[in-house]
């Protein structure tokens, strides 16, 4: 793996799961739903691994309520909402992130970055 | 794909997980796998580096999932590791106080044989033993060959204190501080 998305690798691993209890606060979602939901913003999640294990332990922790419904026109599929442990756990997260990405920007703003053409 | 989710689903039975979670597990697997699919988008992209590992990744949706016990960490290795480095760093102070203060009197000889021996303080009588036997031997009479314990107790110490170092950076090296 490229050293770059590497890193962009490590910096999804500790947000995932607040990226994930964000897609699914929109709208209740299935596995794969939530990933096309990601991915239309740009994040699509390549190389590490994948959501199945932290749905698991969303799901685990109480993070998350599930259900079985038929999804359109295909099989029943699990969907997947935040719970209201879950939803305090993401505005909890948010702030967190927030305040670690405003952090970091005052770090790294100097810094002026040569876009070779 | 169906060897992908019919691999999980033995590993899934390997590890004992109930049939009626298998099932979903996999059910959901291969229902979003062909949606994938239709979509244009490839199991590796979808899957990330999982899609090469089907064992791993079936354990660890199990085991996150809390179905199945995590797999056995290393988390007991910081344990063990600061106890044998206290007890090398108690070691080197032991060592070092001996060194200072100068007691006991004790010393480790060669022998005539070239065995080790261990020197104590004087005894009341005279004793000469046979070739290749142990020898105890007062401080006063050691040879230019003796070591004393002490300076072997530094040595031997400072060694383990070195090792516990290189085990703690190799640990920092294999778990990076930053991670999810």
């Amino acid at each position: 793996m490229a050293p770059g998305s590497q890193r962009r690798t490590e910096l999804l691993r500790g947000v995932l799961d607040l990226c994930l209890l964000a897609v699914m606060d929109e709208g209740p979602a299935y596995g794969y739903e939530m990933t096309k939901r990601l991915r239309d913003r740009g994040l699509a999640i390549v190389g590490e691994g994948s959501i199945y294990p932290l749905l698991g332990r969303l799901e685990r922790d109480g993070l998350v309520e599930t259900y079985r419904a038929a999804s359109n026109g295909g099989p029943p599929r699990k969907y997947y909402r935040p719970s209201s442990i879950g939803r305090a756990t993401l505005a909890v997260g948010v702030s967190e992130w927030r305040a670690a990405r405003d952090a970091v920007d005052a770090v790294l703003a100097p810094v002026k970055v040569e876009v070779a053409s | 794909m169906s060897d992908f989710v019919e691999q999980c689903r033995q590993e899934w039975k390997r590890l004992n997980v109930p049939d009626p979670l298998a099932e979903e597990m996999a059910a959901d697997l291969a229902s979003d796998l062909r949606e994938a699919e239709a979509d244009g988008i490839s199991a590796e992209e979808f899957l990330g580096s999982s899609v090469f590992d089907p064992r791993s990744f079936a354990a660890s949706w199990a085991a996150e999932r809390g179905i199945i016990p995590a797999p056995a960490r290393r988390g007991n290795r910081p344990l063990v590791l600061v106890a044998f480095t206290a007890l090398a760093a108690v070691a080197v102070l032991v060592a070092a106080l001996l060194l200072a203060t100068g007691e006991p009197k004790v010393r480790a000889v060669a022998t005539s044989t070239g065995r080790p021996g261990i020197a104590i303080p004087p005894v009341p009588f005279n004793y000469h033993p046979g070739p290749g036997r142990l020898v105890l031997r007062t401080a006063s009479t050691s040879a230019s060959a003796s070591a004393p314990v002490e300076w072997i107790l530094l040595l031997v110490a400072l060694a383990a204190l070195g090792f516990a170092a290189w085990l703690w950076s190799s640990r920092g090296r294999s778990h990076p501080p930053v991670t999810a």
